[in-house]
C-alpha cells in the first residue's frame, strides 16, 4: 500500500490537492476565496494529467538536432493547453459575476448575500 | 459512402462561427442579429435533417479530423443516441424564434446581440458533446456549453440572476473537473481518448483505478444532469434565466448529463470490465428520490418557473432510474424520455415565458383567470402539462410506461410506485395551475387588459405543444431509433 | 361473432364533438341547447343501432390507435359493455333536457355544458373500453372533466370540496395505472376482452397486492366504505351534477370497473382460487348497513342521497364479488335500476330546491301538496329502493338474495333485508313529511318548468317498468344474461 503510493506519489500529491480545493469551495464563505479554491482543484487535475505523460528519462518531444527517444507523451501537455484556456475563461467569467455582485449587493460573503436575498 | 462526410464536421463548424460572428452583423437594436441567429439554426437543423437521413439508412459512421485515423486522431460519430441533435436543433430554433420579442424586453439592447452569441454557443457545445467520439472533446463541449450556460443564466444583470450563475459556475465547474479527471485516469489506463478504443482496451486493466474513473465521471455528469442530492444548483438558475434559456436549460443541458451517463455506461457495458450493479442500485434509488423529492417541492411553489425547474428535477428523476434499472424496457424509456421531456419542457417553460412576457406576472396568484385572455398559450401549456404527467395519448406517457415496465421487469415494483405517485403529485401542482388559469377570478379587475402573445411567441409554443401530442401518438417513431441502440448498448463489443 | 365497426369509437367521439361545439357557440343560447340536445339524441341512436345486434351476440370492436404492440387504445362493445352504454346514454339524454331547464340563470353555461358532454363522452368510453389502459384514460378523464362541475359555483366551498374529490379520485387513479401495468407485465396483455387474463402462475402474494391495488382503485370511485368521503362533499356542485355524478357516470364508473377487474382481468375461477373476494364481499356488506345507518341521520336531501348513494354501490360490488352467476345478474342490473332511481330522486330534489328553494328534509312538510307530480316520482323511486316487488329495486334484491345463498353465504341475504328496512327508516319519513304534514299548501300546486318535471316522471316510469316487466324497451335484460354467461363460461 505504503508502496503503491511512493511510486505514484505524483497521482497522490495531485489527489490531495484536489481534496484540499474542493474543502475550500465548500467551506469558504466568501466568493473570490471559493474560486480559488476551485483554481487549485483544477491545478491538480492538471498536473495529474501532465504528469501521465511523463517517461523516465525522457526528452522534450521537439525534433530537431539531438532529438533522441525516449520522448516525453506531448498529447497530454496538448490536452492541458486546451484544459487551461477553458480554466481561464472559467475564471473570468467567474470573477466578472463576482465583480457585478459586489456592486449590486455591496459583499461577496456567501451568508451576507443570502440575507440579503 | 452515398454522402459528403465533412458534413459532420461542418455541422459544428458552422454554428460556431455563426456565434462568433452574431455581434458583428448586429445592428442597435438588435433585430438583426436575430435574423442571423434563425439563419445560421435552420442551416444547422437542416443538416442534422441529413445526418439522420443518413444513420437511417446506413446506421452510425464518422469522421475523421484532419484525415488522422482514428483512434489517433479527433473523430466525430454519429450514432443512434446522436439523433437527439435533431431535438437539439429543433428546440434551440424554436427558442431564437421565440426570443424575438422576449429578448429586448428582458435584456439591455447592448446585451441583445450578445445573447444569441451565447445561445448559439450553447447550442454548438450541445451538438457537439452528441457528435464527438472523443472523451477529451467530450469535456472540451461539455465546457463550452456550461460556460455559455452559465452567462445566459446571468444575462439578464439582475441581481438574483447573478447569484444564481455565480452557484451554478461553481457547481458546474467542479463537475467539469471531476469529468476532466475521470478523461484523465482512463488515458492513463488505456493510453486512449477515443471512446470506442478505450471501451476495447479496457478489459484487464487495474480495477481500482477503473472503477474511481468511472466514479469521477459519473458524479460529474449527476451535477450536470441536477441529480438529487447534487440538484440545489438548479431550480434558482432555471427559473431566473430568460424563459427561452430557461427551456433549453431544462430541455437540453441538463439532458447533457444524461447523454454524458449514457456514453459511460456505453464504455463500461461495452467492455464489460466493471461490474455496474452497485452504481445501478445508486442511480435508481437517487432517481426514485428525485422523483418524489422534485415533484414534492414543485407542489409548493407559488412561482411558475420555480415550480417548472423542480419538475424537471423530478424527471431527471425518471430518466436515471430508468438508466439504473437497467433493464432493456427501462432503458428504452429513459432514452425516450430524454427526447419527450425536453420537448414537453420546452412548451411548458416558452410557455409560462408567454405568459410572464405579457402580463408581467410569474405567479400563480398573479396570473389568475389568465385563460380567458390568453387562451392559446394556456391551452399548449395545458397539454404540456398532461403530458407531463404521462396521460396518454401525450409524449410523456410512453416513457413512463416502459420505465415502469422495466421496474416491475427488474422484480422492484416499489420503483413503478415511485413513479406513480410522483407524477400524481406532480399532478396535483399542474391541477393548480389549471386551476389558476382557468377557474379563478383576476386578481384586480382595473388591470390595462391583457392579449395573446404575439406570433414569434405564440407559434413556437403552439409546434411544441403539437408535437407533445404527435409524439405521444406516434410513440413508435423514436422507439425505432432508440431499440437499436438499447440493444447494442446491452450487448458487449466482443459478443453477439 | 366480432365484427370491426366505428361506431363503437364514434358513440364516445359524439360527445367530444358537441363539447367542441359547445365551446364554440360561445353565449348563444339556443345553439348551446341544440348541440346538446342533438348530441346527446345521436349517440343514443347510435347505442341503440348496435343494440339489435349485441343481442344476437356480435361483438363490435375498433382499434383506434396502438402506440406499441400491445400498448393502445382500443373500443370493444361486449354485452357488458353495451349494457352500461345503453344506461348512460339513455339518462344523457334525460339529464341533458333537465340541466337546461336547471341551469337557466347560472353563470358559465358554456363551461358548464361543455364538460357535461365530455362526462358522458367519457363514460360511454369507459364503457366500451377494450384494454385496461383505454379503461384507464377514459377513467381519470372523466375525474378531470368532472372537476369544473364541481367547482362550478367557484365559492370557497365549492373549490374545498373539489380539492377533496380529486384527492380521492387521482389517488385512485394512481393505483388503477399502477394494476394496470403490473398486469400487462403479468399478463402481456391488458385486454379486457377474455374472461379473466391472469394465471395462478404469478403467485399469490402478487396476485392478492395486485387485486387490492386495482380495487382500492375502481373502489374509490365506487365509494366503497372507507374511501366514500369524497361523495357526500361533492354534494356542493349543481343538482344536474349531482345526478350525473351519482347516477350515471363517477361512481358509476367506479362500479363498472370493479366488475371488469373482477371478471375480464382475474377472472371467476381466479378469484375463488384466490379467496379474496371473501373480504371484498364482506366489505361491501359493511358499507350497504354503515352507509343506510348514516343516511337515516342525515337532515340535508340531497347529503341523504349521498350516502343512500354509498350504499346502494356496495350491491353492485357485493353482487360481483359473491362469484355466483345470480348475483352476477344482480350486480349488472343495479347498475340500471340504481341508476333510473337515483336520478329520480336528484331530479325531484333539484326541482324542489329551485321552485321552493328548500333543501332540508323538515322542511319539507306538505310539499306533496304543492308538486305532487315531483313528489309521486319521488315514491316510485324510493319504494324501488326499499325493494317493493314491482319496483326495480325487487329485482336486484331477489337476484342478490338468490346468488348469496347459491354461494352459502346466507349472510347477505340477510344483509339484503336488512338494508330494505333501513330504506324504509329513511325514505319513509320523507313521503310522510310531504304528503301528511301541515301546512299543506294545496291551494298552490306549482310544479317545476315542464323541462324538469319531464325527464323525473320518465325516469320514474323507467323505475316501474324495470322492476314490472324485467326487460324494457332499451334496458335490455338479456344483455345482462349474455354478459353473466359469458363471464361464468356457461
Amino acid at each position: 500500500m505504503i508502496e503503491a503510493l511512493w511510486n505514484n506519489l505524483d497521482y497522490a500529491a495531485s489527489v490531495i490537492l484536489f481534496c484540499i480545493g474542493l474543502y475550500a469551495v465548500i467551506t469558504r464563505n466568501n466568493l473570490i476565496k471559493k474560486f480559488m479554491g476551485l483554481n487549485i482543484m483544477e491545478t491538480a487535475v492538471f498536473a495529474f494529467i501532465v504528469a501521465l505523460g511523463v517517461v523516465e528519462n525522457g526528452d522534450a518531444p521537439i525534433m530537431g538536432d539531438g532529438a533522441s527517444a525516449p520522448f516525453i507523451n506531448p498529447l497530454p501537455q496538448a490536452l492541458i493547453l486546451t484544459g487551461i484556456v477553458v480554466a481561464v475563461s472559467t475564471t473570468a467569467l467567474a470573477l466578472s459575476l463576482v465583480i457585478r455582485i459586489w456592486r449590486q449587493c455591496g459583499t461577496i460573503e456567501a451568508d451576507e448575500l443570502r440575507e440579503a436575498e | 459512402m452515398t454522402s459528403w462526410s465533412p458534413l459532420l464536421a461542418l455541422f459544428l463548424v458552422i454554428p460556431l462561427v455563426g456565434a462568433v460572428l452574431t455581434p458583428v452583423v448586429s445592428d442597435s437594436s438588435g433585430r438583426r442579429s436575430w435574423g442571423w441567429a434563425v439563419f445560421i439554426m435552420s442551416v444547422t437543423s437542416a443538416m442534422s435533417v441529413s445526418l439522420i437521413v443518413r444513420v437511417l439508412e446506413e446506421g452510425p459512421f464518422s469522421y475523421v479530423i484532419g484525415g488522422w485515423v482514428a483512434p489517433y486522431g479527433i473523430e466525430l460519430r454519429f450514432d443512434e443516441f446522436s439523433a437527439s441533435v435533431a431535438i437539439v436543433c429543433l428546440l434551440g430554433l424554436l427558442a431564437i424564434v421565440f426570443s424575438r420579442h422576449y429578448a429586448p424586453q428582458a435584456l439591455t439592447p447592448e446585451r441583445i446581440p450578445y445573447y444569441y452569441t451565447l445561445l448559439l454557443l450553447n447550442l454548438t457545445g450541445m451538438l457537439g458533446f452528441i457528435v464527438t467520439g472523443d472523451l477529451f472533446n467530450l469535456y472540451v463541449f461539455t465546457e463550452i456549453l456550461s460556460l455559455s450556460a452559465y452567462a445566459l443564466v446571468a444575462i439578464s444583470g439582475e441581481k438574483t440572476a447573478e447569484m444564481a450563475a455565480f452557484k451554478y459556475l461553481v457547481m458546474g465547474a467542479v463537475s467539469s473537473l471531476s469529468i476532466l479527471f475521470g478523461v484523465g485516469l482512463l488515458y492513463a489506463l488505456t493510453g486512449s481518448l477515443n471512446m470506442a478504443d478505450v471501451t476495447s482496451r479496457l478489459a484487464g486493466t487495474a480495477h481500482a483505478p477503473l472503477v474511481m474513473a468511472f466514479a469521477a465521471l459519473t458524479l460529474g455528469f449527476m451535477v450536470k444532469a441536477a441529480l438529487f442530492p447534487l440538484h440545489i444548483w438548479l431550480p434558482d438558475a432555471h427559473a431566473i434565466a430568460p424563459s427561452p434559456v430557461s427551456a433549453v436549460l431544462s430541455g437540453l443541458v441538463v439532458k447533457i448529463g444524461i447523454l454524458g451517463m449514457l456514453r459511460v455506461y456505453q464504455m463500461a457495458y461495452g467492455s464489460g470490465a466493471i461490474d455496474l450493479s452497485g452504481l445501478n442500485l445508486t442511480l435508481t434509488w437517487l432517481g426514485a428520490i428525485s422523483i418524489v423529492m422534485g415533484a414534492f417541492f414543485a407542489v409548493f411553489q407559488d412561482d411558475i418557473k420555480m415550480m417548472l425547474a423542480y419538475s424537471t428535477i423530478s424527471n431527471i428523476g425518471y430518466i436515471v432510474m430508468g438508466l439504473g434499472l437497467a433493464s432493456s424496457y427501462s432503458l428504452i424509456g429513459a432514452s425516450v424520455h430524454v427526447f419527450n421531456h425536453a420537448l414537453i419542457k420546452a412548451t411548458l417553460f416558452l410557455g409560462a415565458g408567454a405568459l410572464i412576457h405579457q402580463t408581467g406576472q410569474r405567479t400563480l396568484t398573479g396570473l389568475a383567470g389568465i385563460g380567458r385572455s390568453m387562451p392559446f398559450t394556456t391551452a399548449a401549456i395545458s397539454i404540456g402539462a398532461i403530458s407531463i404527467v404521462g396521460i396518454p395519448p401525450t409524449a410523456g406517457f410512453l416513457c413512463k410506461w416502459y420505465i415502469a415496465l422495466g421496474a416491475l421487469e427488474a422484480g422492484e415494483p416499489i420503483f413503478a410506485v415511485a413513479l406513480v405517485f410522483g407524477a400524481l403529485l406532480i399532478f396535483i401542482y399542474y391541477i393548480r395551475m389549471v386551476n389558476a388559469f382557468y377557474f379563478r377570478k383576476p386578481q384586480d379587475a382595473g388591470a390595462p387588459a391583457v392579449h395573446e402573445a404575439p406570433l414569434t411567441m405564440l407559434v413556437p409554443v403552439l409546434i411544441l405543444a403539437a408535437l407533445c401530442l404527435i409524439m405521444g401518438i406516434l410513440g413508435r417513431l423514436p422507439l425505432s431509433f432508440i431499440e437499436p441502440a438499447v440493444t447494442r448498448l446491452l450487448t458487449p463489443l466482443g459478443g453477439g | 361473432m366480432e365484427v370491426v365497426d366505428a361506431r363503437v369509437a364514434i358513440a364516445p367521439a359524439i360527445s367530444l364533438l358537441c363539447a367542441a361545439l359547445v365551446f364554440a357557440a360561445a353565449d348563444h343560447t339556443f345553439w348551446r341547447r341544440f348541440f346538446s340536445l342533438s348530441a346527446a339524441l345521436a349517440k343514443l341512436i347510435i347505442v341503440m343501432s348496435m343494440l339489435p345486434g349485441a343481442l344476437k351476440g356480435v361483438v363490435y370492436t375498433f382499434d383506434l390507435v396502438e402506440f406499441t404492440p400491445g400498448v393502445g387504445l382500443a373500443f370493444r362493445a361486449d354485452a357488458l359493455g353495451m349494457f352500461f352504454a345503453v344506461v348512460s346514454s339513455t339518462l344523457w339524454l334525460f339529464t341533458s333536457i333537465y340541466a337546461i331547464g336547471y341551469m337557466e340563470r347560472e353563470p358559465n353555461r358554456r363551461r358548464f355544458f361543455g364538460f357535461f358532454a365530455l362526462c358522458v363522452s367519457t363514460t360511454v368510453g369507459v364503457a366500451f373500453a377494450e384494454n385496461l389502459l383505454t379503461l384507464f384514460l377514459f377513467y381519470e378523464t372523466l375525474t378531470i372533466c368532472t372537476y369544473p362541475l364541481v367547482v362550478h359555483d367557484e365559492t370557497p366551498e365549492a373549490m374545498r370540496a373539489g380539492r377533496t374529490y380529486l384527492a380521492y379520485t387521482l389517488t385512485g387513479g394512481a393505483f388503477v395505472l399502477l394494476g394496470s401495468i403490473w398486469t400487462y407485465q403479468l399478463a402481456g396483455t391488458m385486454t379486457l376482452s377474455q374472461p379473466g387474463i391472469l394465471t395462478m402462475e404469478a403467485g399469490r402474494t402478487t396476485l392478492t397486492a395486485l387485486f387490492v391495488c386495482l380495487i382500492a382503485g375502481f373502489g374509490v370511485k365506487a365509494a366503497i366504505m372507507p374511501l366514500h368521503g369524497w361523495l357526500p362533499t361533492a354534494m356542493v356542485a349543481p343538482t344536474p351534477v349531482s345526478a350525473l355524478l351519482h347516477a350515471v357516470a363517477v361512481v358509476k364508473v367506479g362500479a363498472f370497473g370493479v366488475l371488469r377487474t373482477i371478471y375480464n382481468v382475474f377472472g371467476v375461477d381466479l378469484l375463488q382460487e384466490l379467496g379474496v373476494c371473501d373480504w371484498l364481499a364482506a366489505l361491501a356488506g359493511i358499507t350497504i348497513i354503515a352507509a343506510s345507518v348514516i343516511a337515516i341521520f342525515q337532515d340535508n336531501f340531497k347529503r341523504r342521497l349521498a350516502f343512500s348513494t354509498i350504499s346502494q354501490l356496495s350491491y353492485i360490488v357485493l353482487g360481483a364479488a359473491l362469484l355466483s352467476p345470480l348475483a352476477a345478474t344482480a350486480a349488472i342490473v343495479h347498475i340500471a335500476n340504481q341508476a333510473f332511481a337515483k336520478i329520480t330522486m336528484f331530479f325531484v330534489a333539484g326541482s324542489i330546491q329551485r321552485t321552493t328553494g328548500k333543501t332540508a328534509i323538515h322542511e319539507f312538510a306538505g310539499i306533496g301538496y304543492r308538486m305532487p307530480y315531483t313528489m309521486g316520482a319521488f315514491t316510485v323511486a324510493a319504494l324501488s329502493f326499499i325493494g317493493i316487488p314491482l319496483f326495480a329495486g325487487f329485482v336486484t334484491k331477489w337476484y342478490l338474495s338468490l346468488g348469496a345463498l347459491e354461494s352459502d353465504q346466507w349472510i347477505y341475504a340477510l344483509v339484503m333485508l336488512g338494508s330494505s328496512l333501513l330504506n324504509a327508516a329513511y325514505w319513509l319519513p320523507i313521503i310522510y313529511t310531504a304528503f301528511f304534514k301541515s301546512p299543506r299548501e294545496d291551494a298552490l300546486v306549482h310544479e317545476a318548468h315542464w323541462t324538469m318535471l319531464g325527464p323525473t316522471l320518465l325516469c320514474a316510469a323507467y323505475v316501474l317498468l324495470l322492476g314490472m316487466t324485467v326487460s324494457v324497451p332499451g334496458m335490455p335484460f338479456a344483455l345482462a344474461q349474455a354478459a353473466v354467461k359469458f363471464v361464468f363460461g356457461m
